[in-house]
């Protein structure tokens, strides 16, 4: 299938000869440029299945690359590099080489989805784009994105308490990516917040911090959401064939 | 039953949000309820719906979480409304919704998850999920706004502003698009509706349901601040003075990111933020500080007082 994006041409594959003569006739300048014919031979079969074996990436297979999904994108119109039609090409050829290039920014997706109200054909690419940025992380293709740090200390305050306090949110999660708290920008809004607020609600808010809101009789759904967690990650390390990764490590570690 | 009377009296599922950050909004839609003469009921011993971090997490385990609010509803309550002002409350429920009545694995994981926690497993159809701009519509609507209003919103132009959750992805709301009366998922105009009932003139503001970035507001602030500056800026180029908003997300994003804005960037656009429940309380005859004005962080009371509000 061709690739129409010009900006998917990589500058190294661009070549330009200052002088160029084929045939008798002088193709010198920008008449000399050609791109690079390239043989892909590493496919990696494996990733589609793998990605639709994640939550999200179930539909992925009935995608036939209309490019909706990338036109309504909220992230691609202020980073161009972020395509999702294109990362769903590379995921189902199984070019993986190619979607390890733009590893780092995928989790980005901002679950806006635009593309899913776009796409003609169910893929959901909002779900692909989060498989996929699992499947990076899981595979050690990546570390773990501040999406994900921050996806998991909400969820542990959930299975925890059945609600979430958001100051307690924000301060683990700024403490788990190592960002200090006291940015210029959150001290001004903190200021800003506090200008009018009356002594009653400060109070309340002061309480919270301390008292975390909780549901009561949350044990018995903390535990079974634990279990089902617990047993969604095993069958995914199967299905990711991750035994194997982890089995490399250890050797190497050991070594 | 019609819906005017079916909603009269509904569960109500403030969440999260609306007990932390987001507490100016329920403050204020429980006192437009109460001087509107509808009744709100909240839900017994809720939980948090599961928002976006735990549906990144496993999809499920969101559909579980959700599924538990409205059994407690239909269960617990007998209720057969559950009403649900914050944008991710509500679509994650109608989310649970669409998928227990369509995918049988989440009907078993529901089921298994619910017998373990000890709650009745909640069935689809048992209760409508609707959001509070559907409650205020439905049960007193334009016609009935008119005749309640004491201090029209004239002279105050307002973007009305949805952001995603309302409306995407569309096949979770099968009540939207759906002829005369209902709302619409490209160009949705219910708050648009109430606020013009009210007295205030609308803008033509073109990014209704645009993305504010909330699902990376503080993991990836900068694409956040970008998209919020662009909302910011168009509702002032629109000429407005107030950006209204009917979810506690895309408002703490909105008045966290013009700030940060103006920090990082040194883009200062100045435009007021203010939940469309305050904005109809304060034309109810409510005081601002009733509707918890004061609560917001961009600063609108000086504003308000000059218009004859509050």
């Amino acid at each position: 299938m061709p690739i129409h994006e010009k900006s998917l041409i990589r500058p190294e594959n661009l070549k330009t000869h200052d002088e160029l003569i084929l045939d008798g006739v002088d193709v010198s300048g920008h008449w000399s440029t050609f791109i690079e014919t390239r043989v892909v031979s590493d496919y990696n079969e494996a990733i589609e299945e793998e990605i639709a074996a994640l939550p999200g990436g179930e539909n992925i297979h009935r995608c036939w690359q209309c490019g909706s999904c990338t036109n309504s994108c909220t992230v691609n119109a202020i980073n161009p590099e972020f395509n999702p039609r294109y990362w769903i090409y590379l995921i189902r050829m199984g070019m993986e080489s190619e979607l390890l290039r733009d590893k780092d920014i995928i989790w980005q997706c901002v679950s806006c989805n635009k593309c899913t109200y776009a796409c003609p054909r169910d893929v959901f690419p909002e779900g692909v784009m989060k498989a996929t940025s699992h499947w990076l992380e899981r595979k050690g293709h990546t570390p773990k994105s501040p999406s994900m740090h921050f996806d998991e200390v909400f969820t542990e305050q959930i299975l925890k308490t059945g609600k979430i306090e958001e100051s307690r949110t924000i301060r683990r999660f700024f403490k788990r990516t190592s960002q200090g708290l006291m940015q210029p920008w959150m001290i001004e809004m903190v200021k800003r917040l506090l200008k009018n607020l009356p002594v009653g609600m400060l109070t309340r808010m002061g309480i919270a911090t301390f008292v975390a809101p909780r549901t009561s009789n949350w044990s018995g759904a903390s535990s079974a959401i634990q279990e089902y967690i617990d047993e969604q990650h095993q069958k995914q390390e199967e299905l990711l064939n991750l035994s194997e990764l982890i089995d490399i490590a250890q050797k190497d570690a050991a070594a | 039953m019609t819906k005017k009377d079916k909603y009269k009296k509904v569960a109500y599922y403030p969440g999260c949000a609306l007990e932390g950050t987001g507490h100016a909004y329920n403050r204020s839609t429980k006192a437009v309820g109460k001087k509107l003469g509808l009744d709100l009921v909240e839900v017994e011993n809720w939980n948090c719906c599961g928002a976006m971090e735990v549906k990144n997490v496993d999809p499920k385990i969101q559909t579980y979480l959700s599924s538990r609010v409205m059994s407690t509803a239909a269960n617990e309550m007998n209720m057969d409304v559950v009403m649900a002002p914050c944008n991710g409350c509500y679509h994650n429920l109608k989310k649970a919704e669409y998928d227990l009545k369509n995918d049988t694995e989440s009907v078993d994981v529901v089921d298994r998850l619910s017998k373990k926690a000890g709650h009745k497993t909640y069935e689809s159809g048992q209760v409508e999920t609707i959001h509070a701009l559907d409650w205020i519509k439905e049960t007193i609507g334009e016609d009935g706004l008119r005749e309640r209003v004491k201090n029209s919103l004239s002279g105050i132009k307002i973007a009305n502003y949805y952001g995603c959750m309302y409306t995407r992805p569309r096949h979770i709301f099968p009540e939207k698009d759906a002829g005369p009366g209902s709302e619409s998922t490209s160009k949705p105009h219910f708050m648009d509706d109430l606020l013009e009932a009210a007295g205030a003139e609308n803008v033509d503001f073109p990014l209704k349901t645009a993305c504010c970035g909330g699902a990376h507001t503080l993991s990836d602030s900068d694409t956040s601040t970008k998209l919020v500056l662009n909302i910011l800026k168009t509702a002032k180029l629109a000429g407005a003075d107030v950006i209204a908003t009917e979810c506690p997300t895309c408002h703490s994003g909105l008045e966290m990111h013009q700030i940060r804005a103006e920090k990082t960037l040194g883009e200062v656009v100045d435009i007021k933020i203010l939940y469309f429940t305050q904005l109809l309380g304060m034309a109810l005859g409510l005081k601002a500080k009733k509707v918890g004005v004061h609560e917001n962080i961009s600063n609108s009371i000086g504003f308000l007082k000059e218009k004859g509000l509050g």
